[in-house]
């Protein structure tokens, strides 16, 4: 037998064995990953980095640092608008068409002066316009200008007692499980120059795929913190028995709460 | 036959084969966020239509084919990128869930794994990084003009068209240029890059962003990055393999290397470049010889390191017979021995 047709069928059975073993390996792994995944301390281990990066990145940013602001030329031809659906009630869809005018704001829990605001009201006060980058938690990135009410004026109107720790955002709209979507900020970010309530996007009423009548930017974090279709905000110690008590609609489903990152 | 050496420190060990662990993982669960938007766009923003590069999948009469484009040429990839090839017939999923963790679409809990290795990869390497260069180890894997011209004559040993190999000490220049650009440029690179998707550290530094050219720019250097270190890895471990599989993965699991250059030549222990010698204080340790103590060596010798007691056969053993122990080598054992 020539030599070389020995070598062939070697390096065949050498390289059936390679991929046979590397198939084993990857299908191992991914078991192991998926195993791991399911395992609960290991989990809590994993979601420990959250804390590091939140005390990490709050240390290095300080309180007044501005989020850098574009200019009109930057501003994004697509916007993509994620998320659950417009809300589909008749009651929104008939006040939209009467551009919100029984709309209310309504601003509660552990506040001194509970306030409800109509839109011309929230139009009246002291207002922030801003062009800022929004990040999606999938990657992509967006430009846009938005006008508002700092949250911090609300805030300043509606004088949370020392026990207010943070903000909770109730939303109109809701996924296909009817669970309405809610966000919260502790008062770090609610207190941020650019923490605004928009009821602008690009010099027009923010569009319905926007959250209209009113959303929130919170230009430190990722864009699931931005609440779309806020009705009310509500100032507590804690979220730990609103929903499923994490927090926010994608922080109850395995998202960080800290989305700094 | 050629002495061991003690080539790899405790330290150097360790954090080797946690960084193997982290990387892998970053690069598997990266892939994963990757997934969530399979596209890559130059600037600030990502305009759709005007990405770089994107992963996707069409149905054409239910007839579903994965491709990749890059700069609007169209690759078809089913079964690889784009579309995989399921029990449950064609999925599209950008990378095939068996390249990323986890193994089926989880955005959130790729994240969880991603910033939490993250971090161990950045302190593991500060751990490696302040140890090794306190105590010169780097120094000798620094790649420096001299390495610069020795290269083309070290590709042409490998390629067989040279007897002689050009390396002195214990990285030839090949080795160097890449562990120094790995250092040097991938590295600090994946990091920055990494950081500066973060829009509350775009916050607090400004330049982040910038220094890329914005987000969706960083966003394409740390996915390109990522490939920089497979590659690098795959040529390390081809290396491993080729160049004498057991004597390296003993030298990375125990610290002894048996050197394989000829004792007469002996270039590991030949004084370095006297210029080096004036401006910086010596190495303090590493290849501690122990040319007497034969016992010693055969102990360490044996075919499986793994069931040899590391306490007997790596740094103990020979700290304590060595002849040529210097001060601060003595230093060095008592801390490894205090651990």
């Amino acid at each position: 037998m020539p030599k070389s047709n020995l070598d062939l069928s070697r390096r065949r059975l050498v390289l059936g064995a390679l991929q046979g073993t590397g198939l084993v390996l990857l299908s191992g792994c991914e078991k192991l990953f998926n195993g791991l995944q399911q395992n609960k301390k290991f989990v809590s281990l994993l979601e420990s980095a959250e804390d590091a990066t939140q005390s990490v990145q709050r240390l290095l940013t300080g309180k007044h640092k501005l989020a850098k602001e574009f200019t009109a030329q930057d501003i994004s031809r697509t916007f993509k608008a994620n998320g659950n659906p417009p809300p589909i009630t008749t009651d929104y869809a008939a006040d939209a068409a009467r551009q919100w005018a029984s709309w209310r704001l309504e601003v509660g829990g552990l506040v001194k002066q509970p306030t409800r605001f109509s839109l011309g009201e929230l139009r009246s006060l002291p207002s922030r316009s801003q062009i800022t980058r929004h990040d999606c938690v999938e990657g992509w990135s967006a430009i846009a200008k938005w006008k508002g009410v700092p949250l911090a004026e609300i805030a300043r109107r509606a004088q949370p007692t020392p026990e207010a720790g943070y903000v909770v955002f109730h939303c109109m709209d809701t996924d296909e499980d009817g669970s309405n979507y809610y966000e919260s900020l502790n008062l770090v970010d609610a207190n941020h120059p650019q923490t605004i309530l928009a009821y602008e996007m690009n010099d027009h009423a923010l569009p319905v795929e926007h959250g209209a009548p009113l959303r929130l930017r919170v230009e430190t974090q990722l864009g699931y913190k931005h609440a779309k279709y806020i009705q009310k905000i509500e100032f507590v110690a804690d979220f730990k028995s609103i929903q499923k008590g994490n927090g926010g609609y994608w922080e109850d489903q395995g998202y960080e709460w800290y989305a700094g990152i | 036959m050629e002495p061991l050496v003690y080539r790899h420190n405790r330290i150097t060990r360790l954090t080797h084969w946690v960084n193997a662990i982290a990387l892998t993982i970053l690069f598997m669960s990266g892939l994963q966020i990757f997934n969530a938007f399979p596209h890559l766009h130059w600037g600030s923003k990502a305009e759709p239509g005007e990405a770089l590069v994107s992963i996707s999948a069409t149905n054409q009469h239910g007839h579903v084919r994965g491709y990749i484009e890059l700069l609007g040429h169209r690759i078809d990839t089913t079964g690889l990128l784009g579309v995989q090839l399921t029990e449950s017939g064609p999925t599209e999923r950008a990378f095939p869930s068996w390249i990323t963790i986890p193994g089926y679409f989880w955005l959130a809990g790729g994240r969880r794994w991603h910033f939490f290795f993250g971090w161990l990869f950045a302190i593991n390497g500060l751990l490696y990084f302040v140890y090794n260069l306190l105590n010169g180890h780097m120094r000798k894997f620094l790649f420096t003009l001299r390495d610069a011209a020795k290269v083309p004559a070290m590709v042409f040993y490998y390629l067989r068209l040279r007897r002689e190999s050009p390396q002195e000490g214990e990285y030839n220049p090949l080795q160097k240029m890449a562990y120094t650009s790995v250092f040097v440029i991938l590295t600090p690179l994946v990091l920055f890059s990494g950081m500066a998707m973060s829009p509350q550290l775009d916050v607090a530094f400004n330049w982040l962003p910038a220094m890329f050219g914005g987000r969706q720019s960083a966003r394409s250097v740390h996915f390109i990055l990522a490939f920089g270190f497979a590659s690098f890895t795959f040529g390390h471990i081809f290396m491993v393999l080729t160049t004498g599989v057991l004597n390296n993965m003993r030298s990375m699991v125990t610290g002894w290397y048996r050197e394989k250059i000829p004792s007469h030549k002996e270039p590991s222990r030949s004084p370095a470049p006297s210029k080096l010698k004036l401006e910086e204080p010596p190495p303090t340790e590493e290849k501690r010889q122990p040319p007497i103590e034969r016992p010693v060596i055969a102990v360490a010798q044996q075919p499986n390191p793994v069931t040899a007691k590391p306490e007997t056969t790596d740094e103990k053993t020979p700290i304590g017979t060595a002849t040529n122990t210097s001060a601060e080598q003595e230093k060095e054992a008592q801390k490894d021995a205090e651990k």
